[in-house]
């Protein structure tokens, strides 16, 4: 890496006190936009000290001036935890939405004195300040207005300082008074019309030197975990309030009792040991550096821009340009400064920052969490991939012992292998890529990018394309394993999940966990995807009435039909049918090569089958294994039997019985197999006469004898053995035990904590009337109050009676429990946006569709009314303001219009949209639903503006 | 039922007889073809030579038709779009999509009750990766068929710009619509849609007639009514156009000065040359030169140019109101027409070169129609769209461009000797 510029137009910073703060007025921004609309950009705190030099003292001593820098604390990885942020916060625009200032700006609407490290500046509530900032302008209010200048209200405020759950389960501390702060925020603040240009002495500069870069240039490098935050611990020290504490009044007596008078800022006794700058002589100043920052880090190592351009050369401290640090460098200011004790070396300890890790305080258990299992073509080793621990793990099968694990992406979820068993590739979710595994060397090889979170795998017969089936994004990655790129796209069903390959390896059958969109309070459809892998083209989509969920597949030897799992989720018929025994069933489709679709059940009257996972035919083709997450279990069926009961069958009850009797799995179920916690993939090892289970929470791998069709053994994994607060939540997640009859989990209706796409009519509010649509759990806790009402105002209370009235009909869970489930939920991470990757530019399209966003005007010179824009509802970070509004979509089986404003973040992959899930494209939402512009004005709006809005709402 | 030709052939008289006569001899021949064509310069005698080109330098004409409406299968024969893979045939019409398999000659067909999403469908293309079909829908928006699904893309739904689609086009990982409000492309990977009308490309005219890709320079051709051909350059994003230099609406005052005509209809790249169709005639551009084919110059059957496509630098098809025009050889300006009797299912293929009728060949089986709207080429076949029903032409024996036939062509010979026995 070379040093970054922040504009490659750096200038000089004079000697001038407050030109100092920057040379030419607003160039860069102005410049840049010269002759085009004037956008405005963000100056940073710097520009508006020049004029508010008090408020600017106050404010580096402030927490917002810290803001950012608290990012670093151990505590901010526990509340991104708790917000489903899988990202280091400092890199979450949800957390910097609320800690820096303009998270949501583009690089270039960034004027190179502003740093995103100073935190939450003044720009942050006033808006980004380069046409308003001049003097003149801010003299007249009415012309700063127009320029940009934003006066904000209190209310706003809150949206970052109102309840979050996140920080209050982790801070514990009062929440903030906002009406006292809000008090004192007005309050004038002491010392700002002191302190003027010709009040500063001259700078000390040497032609010989660098130039001072500034703290935030150092933090470019010098931040961030591995670098044990450097930047972040400086920020907090108060080496970093060392100017700003010249303005207080212990300051003004410490310099008169020095005999010092006048505002000790601008005193060079005072200024040289109280600002970089100041401290020691450099060439120049650049426009980055400013005497706010205090004693930074070029006071102990000298002026940094050599440094900083050279820094990645290995090269000794003194030829980058710094220097060497010792006892002297602190004593040159510390030693008998105003009665302070200084000691050596406990001091310099305190403010050193090793390039070393410090010992890291004890580590959370690491959990494995096996999710899917492959056998290599040999038949000797076993590869599980398992979600927690990003890593493939190899079990032996000789010795049933872990002889390998190896490191892939976030979230792994599925393996296969080439025939020749050289490679195997694992699907990564959370990245959206496949990691390419030697088998020899156990080497991570590749990685490859694929479409949004990549779940099923499977290599064709010939070894020559790779299918990943991506979630997601709907479709089908097809990948050339010689060049191990992509080479198309296929078009899935909703939410492809698992694949498997007939025996002559010339089809590829695909599950979809999600049903179509259906009419509104229709029943679903799912598909399985047949695909030629001779051609590698879709050549069927077989339809699944009445079903979704639809995740593992197998085919049979024969080569005649595939079986899959599925369940026949009862959403048009209210949720009081749970006490029937009937609101979620379970069980397995069979996919004949013509395209039809049988269906039955393995659930039995008072003992539900829930949540099959997935399924594996023997080898002889007479028996199929299924795996029941939520209910531990795995049911061995008697696959003639099921075939005679179908032929046996006339087409009515082949179409409408069969698929839902609960009386016919004791016809062909043999046995229940019992196994550890969440039993998900299966498969058998040919020859082997065994099968292999992964218990996905037990971190444990069970083995199951095909002649006996018990369980014999167990396979460590190498987890810990303790049971985590948040491992509790999660089996209590997956588990149907706390539900009559075993019937669902929660993971039922929240695949991978997400959605499942469907709307249901829940009992509190009447037996049907107000049908609503399923929404996420990823990023849920501060998003309270919950439910499409915004009656709940917590997740205890939703996850609590709530549930156990409405949907288990048993008794709720303990408050241990409770506290468990709500814990784990919220730690379901969000995957970071796909759209607009961290940092990066906005496209034409999306920038286009941010102004829209952000608009206050319509096309034809309207002013839209406040409470009409998209933005004042839905406004970062999480663009909801918590709050029930009436958009005008009550349809005739609502009570009322009053809907929950929902968050927007990941919007693209939560479809459908509206309270009833009435809408099946974001463009929808416009078109065909907001026919009187009560959700938002809209209806002046061109088709491309349309676009350009859904492209930015993407990137949200 | 499907009707082949072949059966007649040994009926037919010496072709000498039918090509030794003049323009006027000629027309009774095939009468009541004759006379939904321009009037045509007289021809010279037979085998006279023009420029070392000999008329026995003949092109490769379709004598072996076969059709199929209604009766075959296809869900209405009034044909807007045609489209051909190695395995089927795609047909769109007023009223619904049809599968011709060529391998069992089995159609199928679906209309709304079969979940096709819109009845009417203007064109057709499909992605020769996926295998997926996409359907342009007039006032129906975009359709995909894939693996027996519709997926079904409108302007409510969707970022497509508007739903009257003209075109589609499959270009890359894109798929490209022209609609009457303006082209739509969309990102099969992201899911992006992209809009073009007067605001973001030279547009003077939002009217879009026809789309399509040239995968060999990785560009897309769009034909505009009112703004002439557009020329997108995939890897740039750039545009270039290709507008009527003269501007005059009912003439063409300056001659191969441009693009034919403002108003386009199609517009179809091959081997280097671009070929653009208008209700004004036809015209082709090599990167240097553009040259006009006008029916009264040419022989070709109209003006009134519903669409084309091109097979090569040399040869294209243009489908008019009045039959099919062909483009057999442009270096050798020879030019074949095909009518349809209007009486009877036979017709006539007329060849001509330089404005002369060289030959002038009965079909006891022609066209299916004379009113033409799509034609695809599908090795050495071609399939055309017409008003009432789809015809095939059987290509055997193709050969591209013309040759001197130290003999006559079997086909020729038969078609003749049919024609002077019909006399």
């Amino acid at each position: 890496m070379v040093f970054r510029r922040r504009n490659t137009d750096i200038r000089w910073l004079g000697p001038a006190f407050f030109g100092l703060f920057i040379i030419g007025g607003f160039g860069p921004a102005v410049v840049a936009f010269e002759g085009a609309s004037r956008h405005p950009v963000y100056v940073g705190f710097k520009i508006c000290a020049e004029c508010h030099a008090g408020r600017g003292s106050t404010w580096v001593r402030s927490r917002h001036a810290q803001a950012y820098t608290a990012l670093s604390k151990p505590e901010a990885q526990q509340i991104a935890k708790l917000s489903g942020v899988p990202v280091p916060p400092q890199q979450s625009p949800l957390c910097l939405g609320c800690h820096a200032t303009g998270a949501e700006a583009e690089p270039w609407e960034r004027d190179p004195t502003f740093a995103i490290q100073d935190g939450v500046q003044c720009e942050h509530c006033h808006g980004p300040g380069s046409e308003y900032a001049d003097s003149a302008t801010m003299r007249n209010r009415e012309l700063a207005m127009k320029m940009g200048f934003r006066m904000p209200s209190k209310e706003e405020c809150h949206s970052c300082h109102g309840p979050k759950g996140s920080h209050d389960a982790v801070l514990k501390r009062e929440r903030l008074d906002i009406d006292t702060l809000w008090a004192k925020l007005r309050q004038p603040v002491p010392g700002s019309s002191d302190l003027t240009d010709s009040s500063l002495p001259p700078l000390p500069t040497s032609p010989k030197e660098p130039a001072f870069v500034g703290a935030a240039s150092c933090a470019e490098c010098h931040e961030g975990p591995e670098k044990q935050n450097h930047f972040s611990a400086w920020r907090q020290s108060s080496h970093a309030d060392a100017f700003a504490v010249l303005a207080t009044d212990g300051a003004r007596e410490i310099a008169a009792a020095m005999g010092v008078s006048g505002d000790p800022r601008t005193k060079l006794e005072c200024l040289k040991c109280h600002t970089s700058v100041y401290h020691r002589p450099a060439s120049h100043v650049l426009g980055t550096a400013c005497v706010y920052e205090g004693v930074s880090c070029e006071a102990c190592h000298g002026p940094g821009s050599q440094h900083a351009e050279t820094y990645s050369r290995p090269q000794t401290d003194e030829k980058n340009g710094l220097l060497k640090v010792d006892a002297a460098a602190c004593l040159s200011c510390h030693e008998n400064a105003h009665g302070k004790p200084f000691q050596l070396p406990e001091n310099l300890a305190e403010a050193s920052h090793p390039t070393q890790a410090r010992e890291r305080e004890e580590a959370e258990p690491q959990y494995k969490t096996p999710v899917n299992l492959a056998v290599s073509p040999d038949g000797k080793e076993l590869y599980a991939a398992c979600d927690a621990s990003k890593s493939v793990i190899v079990v032996d099968i000789a010795s049933l012992r872990k002889v390998a694990e190896i490191a892939v992406g976030a979230q792994p979820h599925d393996v296969a292998f080439s025939p020749d068993g050289k490679t195997a590739f694992v699907s990564n979710r959370l990245d959206d890529t496949v990691s390419v595994i030697d088998t020899q060397s156990r080497k991570l090889t590749a990685t490859i990018p694929v479409g949004d979170e990549p779940h099923g795998l499977v290599v064709d017969g010939q070894g020559a394309f790779l299918y990943v089936l991506n979630t997601l994004s709907e479709d089908i990655s097809v990948i050339d394993l010689g060049t191990r790129t992509e080479v198309k796209r296929l078009a899935a069903g909703r939410g492809p999940w698992s694949a498997a390959l007939s025996a002559d390896g010339n089809w590829i059958a695909c599950t979809n966990v999600l049903s179509h969109f259906v009419p509104f309070r229709t029943p679903s459809r799912s598909e399985v995807t047949l695909i030629d892998a001779r051609q590698g083209m879709v050549t069927l989509r077989a339809m699944v009435p009445g079903a979704n969920g639809l995740r593992g597949i197998a085919w049979h030897p024969s080569g005649d039909f595939a079986l899959f799992t599925l369940n026949r989720h009862k959403n048009v018929v209210p949720m009081t049918r749970v006490v029937q025994g009937w609101t979620i069933t379970n069980g397995l489709g069979i996919l004949w090569r013509d395209g039809r679709v049988d269906q039955v059940l393995l659930d039995e009257p008072g003992m539900a089958f829930p949540d099959t996972t997935d399924v594996i035919v023997t080898e002889d083709g007479k028996y199929a294994l299924v795996t029941s997450a939520a209910s531990n279990r795995v049911a061995v069926v008697a696959v003639d039997r099921v075939l005679k009961l179908l032929e046996s069958a006339d087409e009515t009850e082949r179409a409408k019985v069969i698929p839902n009797h609960l009386g016919k799995a004791a016809e062909f179920v043999l046995r229940w197999i019992e196994t550890p916690v969440c039993p998900r993939g299966i498969t058998i090892a040919p020859g082997s006469n065994r099968a292999f289970v992964a218990a996905s929470l037990d971190d444990r791998i069970a083995v199951i004898d095909l002649k006996s069709f018990q369980s014999t053994e167990v396979v460590d994994l190498g987890g810990p053995q303790v049971i985590t607060k948040e491992r509790l939540g999660e089996r209590l997640f997956h588990s149907a035990a706390n539900t009559f009859q075993r019937q669902f989990a929660c993971a039922s209706c929240h695949p991978d904590g997400h959605v499942e796409g469907l709307t249901y009519d829940i009992e509190p509010d009447g037996i049907g009337v107000n049908p609503v649509d399923n929404r996420t759990l990823r990023g849920i806790l501060d998003t309270a109050p919950f439910k499409w009402e915004g009656l709940n105002p917590s997740l205890s209370r939703q996850c609590g009676p709530r549930l156990a009235v409405f949907f288990t009909r048993v008794h709720p869970f303990t408050p241990e429990e409770l506290s468990a489930l709500d814990y784990y939920i919220c730690t379901i991470p969000s995957p970071p946006n796909r759209y607009r990757p961290f940092g990066a530019e906005l496209t034409p399209a999306q920038r286009r569709g941010k102004e829209i966003f952000y608009r206050t005007m319509t096309n034809d010179g309207r002013l839209i009314p406040m409470d009409n824009r998209c933005s004042t509802c839905h406004y970062p970070p999480l663009y909801t303001d918590r709050r029930i509004h009436d958009v005008g979509t009550k349809l005739p089986l609502d009570e009322h219009g009053l809907f929950d404003t929902p968050q927007l973040l990941n919007v693209y992959n939560s479809a459908p949209y509206l309270h009833n899930g009435i809408a099946e494209t974001m463009e929808e939402i416009w078109t065909r639903f907001n026919p009187n512009d009560q959700h938002g004005v809209t209806n002046d709006m061109t088709k491309d503006q349309l676009n350009d809005l859904v492209e930015y709402l993407r990137t949200l | 039922m499907r009707s082949l030709s072949s059966s007649w052939r040994p009926l037919l008289l010496p072709a000498a007889v039918l090509f030794a006569g003049s323009w006027t001899a000629v027309a009774s021949a095939g009468e009541s073809a004759q006379a939904q064509s321009e009037p045509a310069p007289p021809a010279l005698a037979f085998g006279q030579s023009v420029d070392g080109v000999s008329d026995e330098d003949l092109p490769y004409i379709y004598t072996e038709w076969e059709n199929y409406t209604v009766e075959d299968g296809l869900p209405n024969d009034h044909l807007f779009s045609v489209r051909a893979t190695a395995e089927a045939v795609w047909i769109g019409t007023e009223n619904g999509l049809a599968r011709l398999d060529k391998k069992t000659g089995a159609i199928q067909s679906w209309k709304e009750e079969d979940g096709l999403p819109w009845r009417a469908i203007t064109s057709i293309d499909v992605d020769p990766k996926t295998g997926d079909v996409w359907l342009g829908l007039f006032g129906g928006g975009v359709a995909r068929f894939s693996g027996g699904r519709f997926d079904h893309f409108h302007q409510l739904n969707s970022g497509l710009v508007n739903d009257v689609v003209y075109g589609v086009a499959v270009e890359n990982n894109h798929i490209w619509a022209a609609t009457t409000a303006g082209a739509s492309r969309y990102d099969l990977v992201t899911g992006k849609w992209d809009i073009y009308t007067e605001k973001n490309a030279p547009m003077e005219e939002i009217w879009n007639y026809s789309v399509s890709y040239a995968p060999t320079v990785n560009k897309v051709f769009l034909a505009i009514w009112g703004s002439g051909c557009l020329e997108f350059d995939v890897a740039t994003e750039k545009w270039k156009d290709y507008i009527d230099p003269d501007k005059e609406m009912e003439i063409d005052l300056y001659r191969d000065d441009g693009i034919i005509h403002v108003i386009t209809t199609a517009a179809s790249f091959a081997d280097g040359a671009l070929w653009v169709s208008a209700y004004f005639g036809c015209c082709r551009y090599d990167g240097r030169h553009w040259r006009g084919f006008y029916a009264h110059e040419t022989g070709l059957p109209s003006d009134f140019t519903n669409f084309l496509k091109a097979r090569s630098a040399d040869e294209a098809w243009f489908c008019t109101d009045k039959g099919v025009g062909v483009v057999a050889h442009y270096p050798t300006d020879t030019y074949v027409a095909y009518y349809r009797n209007a009486d009877n299912p036979g017709g006539v293929a007329k060849v001509f070169r330089r404005g002369r009728l060289l030959r002038e060949v009965p079909l006891e089986i022609s066209i299916a129609h004379n009113f033409i709207i799509g034609v695809d080429f599908d090795g050495d076949d071609v399939w055309v769209a017409t008003a009432h029903g789809l015809s095939h032409g059987i290509g055997k024996g193709y050969y591209r461009g013309v040759k001197r036939l130290t003999q006559e062509p079997q086909s020729i010979a038969a078609a003749s000797s049919a024609s002077a026995d019909s006399k």
